[in-house]
């Protein structure tokens, strides 16, 4: 045994700038989050070149993916071109080679903040969603070290309490997004705060999603074709944001998740929220050869 | 622009922990290593934050390079055997706890996969049933690991078989045909 066979070659910069023994430890945590559906894994969370708090668990998990072959889309609200997205793919693009794309039909690894595309990712395709507060016990119980014992113990009395208060005192459910979902009949888990309509995209979906939370340093996963059951009482049905019958006023996309845009009249104007499908259906009008991806949604329904 | 380019252990590693995790991902389906053996999976998962137990020299000097510490098979975290005549060893192995579901072990196992015994998987990552051939392990395996899980406490499986690798996550029913 040598100096040298202990050592590692000089390198300017670590191969998707984390360093080796960080994408290790990503890994061993990614493994035991995909073998316990909607488990916390908590994991060391490095300093990234990011603010705590605008995707640095996201990105730490995409660092460690990432390969020169993998083509990696980013999405902040369902669009590829906010500040946010924009950086973030420039950024995992510098560190690591990989080339990017917008079409959700040609990436191998997306990473969205607070949405899953409307068309339907394959068995091949990684979902990276970045996570603000993984914990879901945390308005009913913000001792996490009780919140960890309710989970152990499968203790989700209080949950269904806040969602029962909720209709009592609203006559409906309020919470709009992150829905608290039952991952294969075990574990409550936060899909990060994606709206209602996004929820039932998990539900036995052919793709694996993993959720990571930077600044609070858990990681759980979603597998495929695992059960991803919103918290609902059987005779108050779960109900997805009514955007069904909204037409998007630029692209004329109809039936999918909209952003709702106020206008001066105090009416409202809508656009769709995954704004690259709003640009494939522009391309289309206007004549173009383009290939959309079989959705999750037709004609404003989710397909069963 | 210039950017950085992997080098030979990081591509390794990252084709190592794509199989495993996929192989995890889809119980039951078979994916490729980049190399033969446990080699790759050393690398691309072990360092000094492991404990580590192996029953093969050549693997725990290996392992000792990475800085892991070598420990009996109750204490460990990862476990890689490469002889398995029988199933007692199962019931050393770290379980986790409800609280801790994450420090069960990953158990890592040279097996014949196509051959042999037919089982049934259900759980998540399948779609509906799966069915795979395993040879090469004890005949009690599959009942003892079934009496020793108790979700979401229990430990991950990966079988090997030169560069093939399925991987039985503590979630998957086995059901022996």
């Amino acid at each position: 045994m040598s100096l040298k066979s202990l050592t590692r070659d000089w390198e300017p910069m670590s191969y998707g700038f984390l360093d080796a023994s960080a994408k290790r430890e990503i890994r061993r945590k990614m493994l035991k989050a995909i073998a316990v559906p909607g488990c916390q894994m908590p994991y060391a969370s490095r300093e990234v070149p990011m603010a705590r708090g605008w995707g640095t668990g996201g990105l730490q998990i995409s660092c460690t993916l990432l390969n020169p072959k993998t083509k990696v889309k980013v999405i902040d609200q369902g669009a590829d071109d906010s500040v946010n997205a924009a950086s973030i793919r420039r950024f995992l693009a510098r560190v690591s080679g990989a080339p990017t794309t917008l079409d959700t039909l040609e990436a191998d690894l997306i990473q969205s903040r607070h949405r899953i595309p409307e068309e339907k990712l394959r068995d091949n395709q990684v979902l990276v969603l970045q996570v603000p507060n993984p914990e879901p016990l945390r308005p009913v119980q913000p001792n996490m070290s009780i919140a960890r014992q309710m989970h152990a113990d499968a203790d989700y009395g209080r949950m269904w309490l806040q969602l029962y208060e909720q209709i009592l005192r609203a006559g409906r459910v309020m919470q709009g997004a992150s829905y608290p979902s039952l991952v294969n009949g075990r574990f409550v888990m936060t899909p990060s705060p994606i709206p209602r309509w996004d929820v039932p995209k998990l539900h036995m979906a052919k793709h694996l999603t993993i959720l990571s939370a930077g600044r609070e340093k858990r990681l759980h996963a979603v597998p495929p074709f695992t059960r991803v059951e919103p918290l609902v009482f059987d005779d108050v049905p779960y109900r997805v944001e009514e955007h069904g019958a909204l037409t998007c006023t630029r692209s004329g996309a109809r039936g999918f998740f909209m952003n709702e845009i106020p206008q001066d009249d105090g009416s409202s104007a809508f656009e769709i929220s995954d704004s690259e499908y709003g640009v494939k259906t522009l391309r289309q009008r206007d004549g173009e050869a383009v290939t959309f991806g079989d959705t999750w949604y037709k004609h404003g329904e989710m397909a069963q | 622009m210039a950017h950085p380019l992997p080098s030979v252990p990081e591509t390794r590693s990252n084709a190592t922990f794509d199989a495993l995790m996929w192989a995890l991902s889809r119980p039951g389906l078979i994916r490729t290593l980049p190399e033969p053996g446990m080699d790759g999976l050393i690398d691309a998962l072990i360092d000094s934050e492991c404990r580590v137990h192996t029953d093969d020299e050549t693997l725990a000097r290996q392992i000792a390079r990475t800085g892991a510490e070598a420990v009996p098979i109750a204490a460990a975290d990862h476990v890689f055997l490469t002889a398995f005549p029988d199933a007692a060893p199962l019931d050393h192995l770290s379980l986790g706890s409800d609280l801790y579901p994450e420090t069960g072990a990953t158990l890592i196992l040279p097996a014949r996969i196509g051959s042999g015994s037919r089982l049934r998987l259900t759980g998540p990552g399948v779609d509906g049933e799966e069915s795979l051939r395993i040879d090469g392990l004890p005949a009690n395996f599959w009942t003892r690991r079934r009496a020793l899980i108790r979700y979401p406490m229990g430990f991950e499986l990966f079988l090997i078989d030169g560069t093939s690798v399925v991987g039985l996550p503590r979630s998957t029913e086995v059901e022996l045909l």
